[in-house]
């Protein structure tokens, strides 16, 4: 494998990096989605397109590129819809049209069981409304825990069909299409309830390869907020660190006691190990596909783990200042529980890839 | 680095396994896998008996550059090595002190007589070394030794304690920290020396360990010798070569390293299979998540070994501390799967099962080749760039 990053992924890296210093600073995820800023994603960067394909307008790089950027929307917690719709993004390969309108900044979420993602969460019967393209089904179905669904123009669905999962594509504005905001503990991503009654759907999933494609858009998932909560742990490691450097009680710079100084060492270290897991994640979607089933939900469990420890580390790091609505430190903390509990707990994450991986069964010991 | 398999290190890979199906039998094999960290006391004729095979076969220095007698090995080759060394489950190397410490310092700041003196028999397996760093005083603060030598007469002669010396009784030389300038502190005033250890001056003691075992010992230096030019760099600029050598003592072996931990983790689940633990939820979890773990160690080490820049200064730092409390647990888990059946000793006096050695020995996991306490100041300082106090 591949483990370092090239010239271009780290020039990408710097790029949007720098970018989002000015665009996604305290008060401006404080505000929320800004159009603008999506756009200037979309146009200047076009990071919507990264993994996608040559023919349809994509850069035609792999998920590692969408992952260098993640790093980074999670580094500054942008309050766009970037995560769903890089991953949405991977699961339109059979719809060249819907990839173009990517490409193009159509935002996308995914309407997937919260808890259990690789479960299908709707309902799908034969028949056809009016869109997207030529739509096949028709979908029904609540689901709730839609990240950024407010803000969608496109959702990828998964449904039951003929006693088998598929995926499906329904245009955001369809008729029997129902979308909810929902306020949310972690105020800088949005939420919504999706409702399906009779939504016109086009099934992205050929019959016999639904399973297969609703696994691998879970494990794309997981991936993605591995690799953004090693960001948001990145940042918060380093606004802890440059705090300790300067705040002086009893005459000394709080860095320089030692208890405070293994604290940090600490967190530094679960951090490398976690992103060192998450980039090999990144990597192994394009890269070792075959490998995913068990590294995605692994990574998820080291990632968003780690960074419920790093951020609650930075409160208590920061002292009083760092439990005050002013601070950002609890914006990254809000985000580090609510990515810990959605898709899926570390626990049962865990227990899952421990599952997948067969290290618990007594074949493989005695294949050992 | 790029970690891509090509098709000559799939060859690579092939002989080293085919080599270590045909070789590993017998008394080597009967050994499985013993020596290393906390078995060094383990079957020590045998392996020395290993190592000289594994030098004739040209096996030994797979890194070093061909003109010292080494393959010239990719770091990718050296890897595999590894692997596939811990995976056939052949004996702790009883020379990774030469061969890995001290050779890498000879080929970064020996003389050429030194080379030709000291490498070929790192080689071909015939001299062990140890290592002379420790002192009673000077543990994680290696910079407080206070061992002298003088140079008199054309030889160095040595007066003073070392400690923590692995393999001591077995050793031909040791490589020993030392101050040549009386009155010099702390960083200066230190001669790196090659020492023999058979010699009427040097008198070595078994430590005995919360094992019951003894593979380190107390090393007594009075007015012990060894040859003038046997100084690695110039007397006085010890602490440069001294750090160069800790700056070797991880790296490539890391793969193997956790090849060998998944070996013993795998052992554990069996266990915990045979004890009935594994149906206990919360031993179940345990387990699954020192997998887990394992594989972040895993991952972690490729990330280093792939030369990635994000890699900040330190992470030999981080992979210490990632690995070693690790490893402390699996030794707390090895004895927890076996409940109150692993309160009794597998014979008397003190004879331990390899579940009850590993609980013990693991606690030095945490303190040997820098605390972890020493650890997390490297990372405060080198990676996050804290004050010192």
């Amino acid at each position: 494998m591949e483990f370092a990053f090239t010239e271009e992924q780290e020039e990408l890296r710097a790029v949007v990096r720098a970018f989002l210093a000015q665009r996604s600073r305290s008060e401006q995820v404080r505000a929320g989605f800004a159009p603008a800023t999506w756009a200037q994603l979309i146009e200047q960067m076009e990071l919507t397109a990264v993994a996608l394909p040559e023919a349809v307008g994509g850069a035609g790089a792999s998920f590692v590129e969408a992952g260098v950027a993640l790093e980074e929307t999670g580094r500054a917690l942008l309050p766009a819809p970037y995560l769903p719709t890089v991953v949405g993004a991977t699961a339109l390969a059979s719809a060249p049209l819907l990839q173009e309108r990517v490409v193009g900044g159509a935002v996308v979420a995914l309407a997937l069981d919260a808890r259990e993602p690789a479960r299908p969460v709707a309902v799908a019967r034969a028949g056809a409304g009016d869109a997207p393209a030529a739509p096949t089904h028709l979908l029904d179905g609540t689901v709730p825990h839609v990240l950024d669904g407010a803000l969608a123009q496109l959702l990828v669905v998964s449904a039951t069909v003929d006693g088998e999962p598929a995926l499906f594509a329904v245009e955001a504005d369809a008729a029997g299409v129902t979308i909810a905001a929902q306020p949310t503990l972690d105020g800088t991503r949005g939420q919504a309830t999706v409702t399906l009654d009779g939504a016109p759907a086009l099934r992205l999933s050929a019959p016999g390869e639904g399973a297969a494609a609703l696994e691998r858009l879970a494990g794309v998932l997981w991936v993605a907020l591995a690799i953004e909560a090693v960001g948001s742990a990145d940042r918060c490691l380093a606004m802890t660190v440059d705090y300790l450097r300067e705040r002086v009680q009893f005459g000394r710079v709080l860095g320089t006691f030692q208890a405070l100084r293994h604290r940090c060492a600490d967190l530094a270290a679960e951090l490398e190990g976690a992103r060192a897991t998450a980039h090999y994640a990144a990597w192994a979607v394009d890269g070792a596909p075959a490998e995913l089933a068990v590294v995605a939900p692994l990574a998820n469990a080291v990632c968003t783990r780690m960074l419920l420890h790093v951020a609650g580390e930075t409160i208590q790091l920061h002292g009083g200042i760092g439990f005050t609505w002013e601070h950002d430190a609890h914006l990254y903390f809000k985000r580090a529980k609510a990515s810990e509990l959605l898709y899926g707990t570390p626990l049962e994450l865990r227990r899952l890839a421990a599952r997948r991986s067969g290290i618990l069964e007594p074949a493989v010991q005695a294949a050992a | 680095m790029d970690l891509r398999h090509r098709p000559e290190d799939e060859a690579f890979r092939a002989e080293v396994r085919a080599w270590l199906h045909d070789h590993l039998v017998g008394d080597y094999a009967a050994l499985d896998g013993a020596g290393g960290p906390g078995r060094e006391h383990e079957g020590i004729e045998v392996r020395r008996a290993w190592e000289r095979e594994l030098g004739a076969a040209g096996w030994i220095g797979l890194g070093w550059p061909a003109e010292h007698g080494g393959r010239g090995a990719t770091l990718l080759q050296q890897v595999i090595f590894h692997e596939e060394y811990a995976a056939a489950g052949a004996p702790g190397r009883v020379n990774h002190m030469g061969e890995q410490l001290l050779a890498p310092t000879l080929l970064a700041f020996g003389t050429d007589a030194q080379k030709a003196r000291f490498l070929p028999g790192i080689l071909s397996g015939e001299e062990l070394w140890c290592q002379g760093y420790s002192e009673p005083d000077a543990g994680s603060d290696l910079a407080a030794v206070r061992t002298h030598a003088r140079l008199r007469d054309g030889q160095w002669r040595i007066d003073g304690q070392k400690v923590w010396t692995s393999l001591a009784e077995h050793a031909d030389w040791s490589f020993v920290v030392t101050r040549c300038e009386p009155g010099s502190e702390r960083h200066k005033g230190l001669a790196y020396l090659l020492v023999p250890m058979r010699q009427p001056g040097i008198e070595i003691r078994p430590i005995v360990q919360i094992t019951g075992t003894a593979e380190f010992s107390e090393v007594f230096f009075q007015d012990a010798v060894t040859d003038g030019d046997l100084c690695v760099g110039a007397p006085g600029e010890g602490w440069k070569v001294a750090l160069g050598t800790l700056a070797f003592e991880r790296g490539v072996a890391t793969l193997g390293q956790q090849i060998g931990f998944e070996r013993e983790l795998r052992r554990v689940i069996a266990t915990a299979h045979e004890t009935g633990a594994i149906e206990e939820p919360a031993l179940r979890d345990r387990l699954a998540d020192a997998w887990v773990e394992l594989r972040v160690l895993r991952y972690n080490a490729l990330r280093t070994l792939a030369g990635d820049p994000t890699a900040a200064a330190g992470s030999a730092s981080v992979a210490k501390l990632l690995w070693g409390p690790w490893h402390r647990r699996l030794g707390e888990l090895a004895v927890d799967v076996r409940g109150v059946a692993a309160t009794v000793a597998a014979g008397a006096p003190y004879d331990l099962s390899e579940d009850q050695a590993l609980f013990l020995y693991t606690r030095a996991d945490t303190i040997y080749a820098g605390s972890d306490e020493i650890q997390r100041n490297i990372i405060a300082e080198r990676m996050l760039g804290l004050p010192r106090g």
